[in-house]
């Protein structure tokens, strides 16, 4: 029974989440005109002082996961002041760099991240609230459900609440004064001042907020797999976080979780052709960039969506 | 006196940009800046605003010295201005670009945002409307939910000021509006200041269009290759040897003899 709670699926939807995550923590940053390729480096900071507080202090996942999640929102701040200054590709530049500085002192940090190897026995989320709902005396098999079956269900289900909580809060930030100051500063810094608007302080709150979600996201990644390593948090994620908010749509939030859910399924889906699937992925971006720069969605195909269901509103 | 500008000069490396101009704003009048190109007006402009800042003398605003205050705590005090090339939030609605002017005169933060407090509402409430009368003051209420960028020429400028007038400022500076304009939207465009003086907003202009200037204006300055030539109402202006000088040339038969 139930059997189509699939612990595979599950797993791929987690990713999926997470992944999502990220790629909001791009597209803060980006809605104020910043490009920041830290996120792979903010990411690993919340993973690693998520899992160092609850290994070495059995500390709680919640505490642990909040404190990534800081700790890497106030490495932001610090990181965001001074790259003020900088600009397009030279902040993007600079945050690539150091993401890179991240990983290697995870790397060379033998003491404190075991270097190379990477942290294991990582406390795990889904066995976390399995032990939880039995405290109170409550066993998976009571509604139908095999124990791994229901572990990775209650995982989808945090992570769901969690990104759409984000996703909720980032919304409702675009739509006020604070998203009308992002907007206007990436569209004309020196105006947006003019108009009274600090950019200093928004500039660094989008850059923390982008920093604090990746490490949100990185610290849950730590608690789902229950392992990390340096190379998990590598230039690769780097670039592979960017082309989620590229390849969806940099202007628009949706443009970012859409890309975050396609490009997180398509690996999967092209599992059948095995070793061409990594080319296809490949192709399919140089196409994109080639016919559709500013990725899948943007301001104008949603605004011309909208006109047509009003339009069919007004048919009825 | 709402404005004193007090012996500023500014210096692009060996380059006077402007020499020792002094000059002051009563309350409530229209002040010219006029004088050929390059002869300082919009250097003038970003020294007020402290985009750059001057490199010797003083900018007084209210009796309080503003100069090298930080940009957006100048347009708190109640400075603002207009550019010459037009930079609005292209990609934003009329209405929006106009809101954002309203930031230095609204204060919600990320949290009262988020979780949209009452004060919150109210705010942008207030913002929204402010925003809509200022939008039917320029005669753009009907372009509202257009993007910044769709509109044409004439509507851009006239939306710059409402977005400057968003800010509500005591002094509003105004650089070149009725650039590219016909004669018709020039003279909509006097209106607009008129009505703006009558508003208590004093202004400051700059402008090549004479006829325009010399209708419109109280008071004028000439600038020219970064220094004053000269100050006074516009027949004074009119009549001046050294302004016809810097604008027509010496007569030959003069050079001549």
């Amino acid at each position: 029974m139930l059997d189509f709670i699939n612990p595979y699926y599950l797993q791929i939807g987690s990713f999926i989440l997470i992944n999502i995550l990220l790629a909001v923590s791009v597209y803060v940053p980006l809605s104020s005109g910043q490009l920041s390729l830290g996120s792979a480096g903010f990411m690993g900071v919340g993973a690693y002082t998520s899992a160092l507080l609850t290994i070495n202090f059995d500390l709680p996942i919640m505490v642990g996961v909040v404190g990534g999640a800081c700790v890497a929102g106030i490495l932001g701040i610090i990181i965001g002041i001074p790259s003020l200054r900088l600009t397009g590709v030279y902040l993007a530049i600079a945050t690539l760099g150091l993401g890179e500085v991240i990983r290697v002192i995870f790397v060379n940090w033998d003491s404190v991240t075991k270097g190379s190897i990477g942290l294991t026995g990582i406390p795990q989320i889904g066995r976390e609230l399995l032990n939880l709902v039995r405290g109170f005396g409550f066993e998976p098999s009571m509604i139908g459900l095999k124990n791994n079956q229901f572990v990775f269900l209650m995982v989808f289900l945090l992570l769901f609440i969690i990104v759409m909580a984000t996703i909720w809060f980032v919304v409702r930030q675009q739509n006020s004064r604070v998203g009308r100051s992002f907007s206007s500063i990436q569209m004309d810094e020196k105006a947006a001042e003019s108009m009274g608007i600090n950019i200093t302080y928004f500039k660094v709150l989008s850059f923390a907020q982008g920093a604090f979600l990746a490490g949100l996201a990185g610290s849950l990644f730590a608690h789902v797999m229950g392992y990390i390593s340096p190379s998990d948090f590598s230039y690769h994620r780097a670039v592979e976080i960017l082309i989620f908010t590229v390849f969806g749509g940099s202007e628009v939030i949706i443009g970012s979780i859409f890309g975050a859910i396609f490009l997180t399924l398509i690996p999967e889906v092209l599992r059948f052709v095995s070793e061409y699937r990594y080319i296809i992925y490949g192709i399919m971006l140089v196409i994109l960039m080639a016919v559709r720069p500013q990725g899948i969605l943007d301001i104008h195909l949603l605004s011309r969506v909208k006109g047509l269901k009003r339009s069919k509103g007004g048919m009825r | 006196m709402v404005l004193e500008i007090k012996n500023v000069s500014k210096n692009f490396g060996g380059i006077h940009a402007l020499r020792n101009v002094s000059f002051s704003i009563k309350q409530g009048e229209i002040y010219g800046l006029i004088g050929p190109n390059g002869a300082g007006k919009t250097t003038m402009f970003n020294l007020i605003t402290n985009i750059f800042e001057p490199s010797s003398g003083e900018i007084v605003f209210n009796d309080e010295n503003i100069t090298g205050l930080k940009s957006h705590k100048i347009t708190e005090k109640g400075i603002c201005r207009t550019y010459q090339n037009i930079r609005l939030f292209s990609q934003m609605s009329a209405l929006k670009n106009v809101m954002v002017g309203g930031h230095s005169r609204s204060s919600s933060g990320v949290f009262s945002s988020v979780f949209r407090t009452k004060a919150q509402r109210k705010e942008e409430q207030e913002l929204e409307k402010n925003a809509e009368e200022l939008l039917k003051l320029v005669g753009l209420f009907e372009n509202k939910d257009l993007l910044a960028e769709n509109l044409a020429y004439g509507q851009q400028r006239r939306l710059e000021i409402a977005r400057a007038l968003a800010s509500k400022p005591k002094l509003l500076l105004l650089d070149e509006p009725a650039a590219g304009m016909n004669e018709k939207e020039t003279d909509s465009l006097y209106d607009l200041i008129k009505i703006i003086q009558s508003k208590g907003i004093t202004v400051l202009i700059i402008e090549h269009d004479m006829p325009l200037v010399m209708k419109l204006c109280d008071r004028i300055a000439v600038l020219n290759f970064g220094e004053k030539l000269a100050e006074g109402t516009p027949y004074e202006i009119q009549n001046n040897e050294a302004v016809i000088e810097a604008y027509l040339g010496k007569e030959e038969e003069e050079e001549i003899a």
